[in-house]
This record gives C-alpha cells, structure tokens and sequence, in this order.
C-alpha cells in the first residue's frame, strides 16, 4: 500500500467517521450502498457477481477507484448464491438459474402453509432459538438437510459440511476485500455487519408477513416472547462476532422491512416491534457499536420513537421517509444518510439528481451528520451516469 | 441417542451450541491442563453458533 493511498483512506475515514458521529467533516462524505449497479458499471451480468463473489469484488473497487467514493460496502451483492446452493436453500432465485441472468436475485416468501414456522412452533423458539433453528428451521429452509429423526442422507452431510466451508472462505474473503479497498481504492468499509430488527426476522424468514401477521392479531403475546428471545442472540452477533470493525469506527447495518405503519398497526409496533429493536439497540450501543437504520419505506410515522435512542446510537437512512421531518426529529441527535430516490437515478437526468442532492445537503447536512447515498441499495438499473452526477456534485458542493 | 451421548442442553446461552459442561461428561478424565482443552472446545462451538445464525440473519 503506498503512503500516499494510506493517508487517502485515513482522510476519508476520518470523513466517514465524524459524519457518522452527526459531526461537521470537510465535507460532506459520498456512501453509497452500491449492490447490482457494480455489475452494470464493471460489465458483469447479475448472474456473474451473484454466483462468484470475486467478480462482485473486483467490481466494487472498480467502482470505489472510478467514482472515488469515500466509503462503500466491500460486496453489497451480499448473498453468494453459490454458498446458498450448496446448503440447499430454498427461498432464493438466483440470476442465471431460476431468474434471468440480468436480474436481481430474488427471496422467495413461502405460502402460508408451507411457512419455516409453523405457529405452534413458537415455544419451541422462545424456549432455545438456537436448537430450533438447526433442528427444524434448518432442515426446513433446506432441500438437503434433514431433521432429528430422518435419515441421514450423503447429501444431508454434504450440505453442512459445504454451507460451514463455505461460510469460511467467504467471509473471509470479505476480510480481505475490506483491506484492499484500503489499499487499492483508498476508500473506507461502510458498515460492520448486518442485522435486522427482531420481529422483522420472525416475518421475513420464519413465518411470512401474513403468517406474522396473523400471529400479532391471534397471538401477539407469543410473537413478543419470541421478539424478546431473539434479542440476545442479535446482541451477541453484533458485539462478540462482529470482527469486520475490531475499531469499531462503522456501524451495523439493521435492514429495516415491514415493522412501519401500514405494514403493522402502530400498536404492534409500540408493543412488540419497538421494545425488542430498541432493546438490541441499546445493547449494542453499550459496547461502542453505531445502528445504521436502513429504513426501508415510510418511517415517519416512528421518528419520535427513534428519537428516544442515545445520542449518536444510530444513523438513520432516509429511503421515502419524510425528508423535512426526519430532520427536524432527529437531525439534532443523528447522521442522516441517503434520500436520493433509486427512480431519480435509474430514470432522471443528471439535472435531475444534482438538485435533489442540492436540496438533501442544504436540508440536512448544514451542521454536519449526514452522507450522501441512494434511498435503497443501487442496483443494476442506476444509471452510472447519475451516479457520477450524485459524485461529483456532492464532492464539490457538499464542502463546508 | 449413544451411551456417550448425554441429554443436550436446553435454552443454550448466546454463542453456545453444546456447552462445554455437557462434552465435558464424555471425558471421564483429562490428562493435561482442562483449560486448554475447554477453551479451544469452546471457540469451536462459537463456530458452529456463528453458522447457523449467519444463515438465518444474513443468507
């Protein structure tokens, strides 16, 4: 690494780091959450970047080299479809097999009766989350694993010892892509690992938004003891086997789904989704480890409630939350990142994407505490044009 | 279920599988220093822990 790269990751960092902190830095600093829009810009298909990682890499620091990004994720492409395969999984598409090379893959929500969970299964989850994932949401989230009792089958032993080789070498791959971001692109890890709210978790991989749903409605007391349940086992993730940031400078991304208001009704929010986020959060937060809110969707409805977290916990992503009024709530106590709507750039011009970062740094980032980024992760239909605009002019405009 | 297989534990700890109290029953004596051996069994277990929840978080 030359010293010369060094100083422009530390500078960077640095950057990074005070904004995060909803300090004011020299300027304004560039983040963007760049998933499939890598594979578009490095001339890779979906099906290429998703299937083998070190494509998605080399794409990244092409990306964070040509647009000099400030900070960025090491593969936002996040889900190697390989290591997915070789456990057997069900509920993914992937590019190129079951979805069109060119497309995003895909989660796959199963039917209500065909659930990970079955309802009647809660208490088996509230009373050892970590048994019941590897003996019966396992085995049902998998075509090859087998649960307690049936057959043990080649492939049954193949897919655990694959999914656990793999999981290894892949993460620590990404080890390693953090450090030549560093010292190839100068360009700092955005995040330190990835989480997600714990009701989010019982809707997304367990029992489907309407099986959820139905539970809060029918037995909402079940879906909190095992909201609660979950929450250690998110502190101990994040705290104890986050290593990607020993330093602790970045944050842990939450994906943030359908815990808002319509999704849910604000009572279920109040009482289940709330407390138990919150709760994970403050643990976290205990231990010097940054929230980032990846706020997919409306929030506004809760930005009084995120208000209530310690200063500084978090880093609140706009996605279609109210600009004006995330600002106002909780603009005083936290980074805001993101606003620039993924439509603007896929469809805008780059007219277009300069003003409405003109009015995301004028809106939030007077004081400081804010990054510039897409509303959600960039995919392959980001223009790269627009996202050289969305660059370019926060790096000149957005200077204090 | 073997002989040398005891009960598994029930509402393990964040970043326990099998505890080390229960693999400890399989060996009626241990030789050398106790510690070496609980900790490495222990870091490995967290293995195994990082797995599966990495698999329902992340993949």
């Amino acid at each position: 690494m030359s010293d010369s790269m060094e100083a422009l990751y530390q500078q960077r960092l640095q950057r990074y780091v005070t904004a995060l902190r909803n300090g004011k830095p020299d300027r304004v600093p560039v983040r963007p959450l760049a998933a499939e829009f890598v594979a578009t810009y490095a001339g890779y298909t979906c099906q290429e970047i998703t299937q083998d990682y070190t494509k998605a890499c080399d794409a990244v620091c092409k990306c964070a080299s040509d647009f000099q990004w400030d900070a960025c994720v090491g593969n936002m492409v996040y889900v190697w479809t390989a290591l997915t395969q070789a456990m057997g999984m069900k509920y993914y598409a992937s590019p190129g097999v079951e979805i069109s090379a060119d497309t995003a893959f895909q989660y796959i929500e199963p039917p209500e009766h065909a659930a990970h969970m079955l309802p009647e299964e809660y208490d088996a989850l509230i009373e050892d989350p970590t048994a019941f994932l590897f003996n019966t949401w396992f085995p049902r989230v998998s075509n090859d694993v087998n649960a307690p009792g049936e057959a043990v089958t080649f492939r049954h032993n193949m897919a655990l010892v694959k999914g656990g080789m793999s999981m290894l070498q892949y993460f620590g791959a990404l080890g390693q892509q953090g450090a030549r971001l560093r010292a190839e692109c100068g360009t700092a890890s955005a995040i330190g690992g990835m989480l997600k709210a714990p009701m989010d978790i019982i809707a997304d991989k367990m029992r489907g938004y309407i099986g959820l749903t139905d539970d809060l409605l029918t037995i909402p007391d079940k879906v909190k003891a095992a909201s609660e349940a979950l929450v250690p086992h998110l502190t101990h993730m994040a705290v104890h086997l986050s290593g990607a940031d020993p330093e602790r400078n970045v944050p842990v991304a939450f994906w943030m789904h359908r815990g808002c208001v319509p999704f849910i009704k604000q009572e279920h929010f109040d009482a289940i989704y709330w407390p138990t986020l919150k709760k994970v959060i403050e643990n976290i937060w205990s231990h010097g480890l940054q929230t980032l809110f990846y706020a997919e969707g409306d929030w506004t409805a809760h930005l009084e409630s995120f208000a209530e977290l310690p200063e500084k916990s978090i880093v609140f992503h706009l996605d279609q939350s109210d600009p004006g009024e995330t600002q106002r709530i909780l603009g005083k106590k936290f980074c805001i990142t993101g606003g620039v709507p993924n439509a603007l750039l896929a469809y805008g011009t780059e007219e277009e994407v300069r003003a409405k970062c003109k009015e995301l740094i004028d809106l939030c980032a007077q004081d400081g505490g804010y990054c510039m980024d897409a509303s959600a992760i960039m995919q392959n239909d980001s223009k790269p044009e627009n996202v050289r605009a969305m660059t370019d002019f926060t790096i000149e405009y957005g200077k204090y | 279920m073997s002989e040398h297989t005891p009960q598994p534990a029930t509402n393990r700890a964040p970043g326990v599988c099998v505890p080390w109290e229960e693999k400890r029953q399989e060996f009626p004596k241990i030789m050398g220093d106790e510690a070496i051996v609980k900790r490495t069994w222990e870091e490995n277990d967290q293995l195994a822990y990082m797995f599966i929840w990495h698999c329902l978080l992340s993949f």
